[in-house]
């Protein structure tokens, strides 16, 4: 039923989507792009491609400039797409930025603690996770002010209800208000697009489960050896993913990377990521994160009529702005040999 | 320790744990970039050669070039001024002000 | 050679002479001694140079290597940049200074210390953190090769002041000091021979005249011996005593003229 009504409403933003899609850099233009000696090169390269207009009147290139031309363009298309979508795809485009938004939040609250200026503060936040009344944090002076009167205004809110109170904010760790935040987040999404029912609920199930375990597996892995306590590990995983329940209570309990192997040998996806033997061993845990995640979201464009590809296209043009980034920072510092780390889209 | 040095350089130097704020919200970096007008760096250098906690001041070598009268002048051997390579301008040894002296000792 | 015709201003006398010759000697020992010891500098001080050449050409690939490992925390977890330097609260690397001593000079040396708590271990918890400990890692890793640099920079500094100074003392030394004393010495030699000649000829004017005196004398008994026929022994003796103080007179000033002739031999 829902394929038959998709396209009176989205099929339009999908179509303009797919042909974003289009635009994602090939392998062809990776193999083009790491044969460049100078930025300058890249910048050539790169003007065949989407990212030509951007960059044509910057007379300098640096790699910092380059991540912000080409996040800013991915931006716009996003903007886009948000700004002709209808009410349950605009839901659902907002509940992306969400994840933005508490990385934006978190830095607002971080340097109102030190009683920054606040106008820089907003200069460096993500652009995607702008909201509203994002300068209205700046308004309060400390961390009870901008619980009680400003933060309850965002769309965050119910997250920082659940599970923060104002003295929290005020003694937690940053870094464990952000994962507390996006366990929240992660768990509220899954929920929404599993109300979708449908491909929709399909593919998102899998896209936000392999985002918990991973946050799950990087916790656990990031916490050996601090004073995060394994109680509080505990509360930091999502309690949604595969490896949720019985495989995050070993992960609480777990006190070594072996121990976390172990817990992840039960499943088959995961298991490769512990792999070392396996070809190409100089990857890391996390550039296999990656992988896997932009396998999946490749994946997520085999279907049609469903949300899920808009969340997998900003997901992808992330990852190709990294490789981009990558690529030019190993030409701008000369280390060549590591060049080829990015990972290949399409 | 102290540090002058664009965004990355100092994130880097603070992850490796020489950042420091006294009692009285006073850091020993400064962050550097686009916008930063000249009199401040050059208020910051002035500070920390001043300072008695200080030993070694870290700068790189893009803003020493900047304030190159202002290094050159300064020739205590306390606290040490070390030029270091910024990640967009790699390391030029020819502009160093200390190898510049090397140079002029043996060189000529 | 500003030196080459100063002269101290002494009174030219012989306690003078052999102060302003032990003078000279200490110079000349202390002035063979600072050279040594430039040496010593100069052969420290250009192992210096040659370390902090090649420490500054490593440091630029160590401190490359670090910035790279930062792109990579970049490519994982994000800006980090802002989280790092609002969460900094104490210094956890340190440095503190120790002495070396080279040749009697202290050079400074600079040793890094880890201290406290880190300030950024939840950072990148959920994301990137191991790759963010990693560089936190290789960016000690690239300070410790800063602070070693700085220790070599801070000695290249104090050296090259510390030589600067011995060379202009054995500088001094050499074309001042030297000079100086060997111009006072040479001065005070030809003023006391020029008085040991002054003293030799009122010497000789002296006997000249007594000798002048005695033959009138001797001339005067004859004529009165003629006159009278016999020598007065009284008067002889007399005569005899008064040739005596003479000579006494003279060998009186022979010390110091055999003292002259040694000095004589020394400048010639």
């Amino acid at each position: 039923m829902e394929a038959l009504f998709y396209n009176a409403d989205d099929g339009y933003l999908e179509a303009i989507v797919r042909g974003y899609r289009g635009s994602i850099l090939n392998n062809t233009a990776y193999i083009n792009l790491t044969q460049c000696e100078t930025l300058d090169d890249v910048k050539l390269q790169l003007g065949a491609s989407d990212y030509g207009s951007i960059l044509q009147n910057e007379p300098h290139m640096s790699t910092s400039m380059l991540a912000q031309k080409c996040t800013d363009k991915m931006v716009q298309e996003f903007e886009y797409i948000r700004a002709h979508a209808v009410a349950p795809l605009q839901q659902f485009l907002d509940y992306m930025t969400y994840a933005y938004m508490i990385d934006n939040v978190i830095l607002l609250i971080t340097g109102t603690l030190h009683e920054r200026d606040t106008h820089v503060l907003l200069d460096r936040c993500h652009p995607l996770g702008v909201f509203d009344s994002m300068p209205a944090l700046c308004v309060a002076t400390n961390v009870a002010e901008l619980y009680n009167s400003v933060l309850v205004e965002t769309p965050l809110a119910p997250y920082f209800m659940d599970c923060l109170s104002a003295e929290d904010l005020d003694e937690m760790n940053i870094e464990i208000i952000r994962n507390t935040l996006y366990k929240a987040y992660l768990e509220d999404f899954y929920h929404f697009t599993q109300s979708f029912g449908g491909p929709t609920a399909e593919i998102m199930a899998e896209l936000l489960q392999f985002e918990a375990d991973r946050r799950s597996l990087n916790i656990t892995i990031n916490s050996f050896g601090t004073e995060l306590s394994k109680d509080d590990r505990a509360k930091l995983f999502p309690n949604i993913g595969r490896l949720y329940p019985e495989g995050n209570l070993k992960l609480a309990k777990s006190d070594d990377i072996e121990q976390v192997k172990a817990t992840c040998d039960v499943f088959l996806e995961y298991r490769q990521f512990f792999d070392n033997t396996a070809a190409g061993s100089s990857k890391t845990l996390e550039d296999r994160f990656f992988d896997y995640e932009v396998h999946l979201n490749k994946k997520s464009f085999q279907q049609q009529f469903h949300y899920a590809l808009f969340y997998s296209f900003l997901k992808l043009k992330e990852q190709e702005i990294r490789n981009i980034v990558w690529i030019a920072e190993c030409i701008s510092q000369g280390q060549k040999e590591r060049i080829n780390n990015y990972i290949p889209i399409f | 320790m102290a540090a002058i040095g664009d965004e990355d350089s100092i994130t880097g130097l603070l992850l490796a744990g020489i950042g420091h704020i006294d009692s009285h919200q006073k850091k020993n970096f400064l962050v550097v970039d686009a916008k930063t007008p000249l009199s401040t760096v050059e208020e910051a250098f002035q500070e920390f050669t001043k300072r008695k906690d200080i030993a070694i001041i870290l700068i790189n070598q893009h803003i020493a070039e900047e304030i190159r009268p202002l290094i050159d002048e300064h020739d205590q051997a306390f606290p040490t001024i070390l030029e270091i390579p910024s990640k967009d301008h790699p390391y030029d040894p020819e502009k160093d002000s200390v190898l510049k002296r090397v140079r002029r000792l043996f060189g000529e | 050679m500003s030196g080459a015709n100063s002269r101290l201003a002494v009174f030219p006398t012989r306690m003078t002479l052999s102060v302003m010759k032990q003078k000279l000697k200490g110079a000349q020992t202390g002035h063979s001694l600072l050279k040594r010891k430039s040496e010593a500098l100069t052969k420290r001080f250009r192992d210096i140079v040659r370390k902090i050449d090649d420490a500054k050409r490593l440091m630029g690939k160590v401190m490359q290597v670090a910035s790279f490992s930062l792109a990579e925390v970049t490519y994982i977890t994000g800006d980090i940049g802002y989280q790092v330097q609002e969460s900094v609260k104490n210094a956890q690397f340190r440095v503190r200074a120790k002495q070396e001593n080279v040749s009697g000079v202290m050079l400074p040396v600079f040793e890094s210390y880890q201290e406290g708590t880190n300030a950024n271990e939840l950072t990148g918890l959920g994301r990137g953190g191991q790759q963010v400990q990693k560089c936190k890692d290789t960016y000690i890793k690239a300070v410790e090769t800063l602070v070693e640099l700085a220790s070599l920079q801070t000695a290249f500094v104090i050296l090259d002041e510390v030589i600067k100074l011995t060379n202009r003392r054995v500088n001094a030394i050499e074309h001042i000091i030297i000079p100086r004393y060997e111009n006072t010495i040479k001065h005070i030699i030809s003023e006391l021979d020029e008085q040991d000649r002054e003293e030799f000829f009122r010497l000789k004017k002296v006997q000249g005249k007594k000798k002048e005196a005695a033959a009138r004398d001797t001339l005067e008994r004859e004529s009165r011996q003629a006159a009278e026929g016999h020598v007065d022994e009284a008067t002889s003796k007399e005569i005899e005593t008064e040739i005596d103080t003479g000579v006494l007179d003279a060998a009186m000033a022979e010390p110091s003229d055999l003292l002259g002739g040694d000095d004589e031999d020394i400048i010639f």
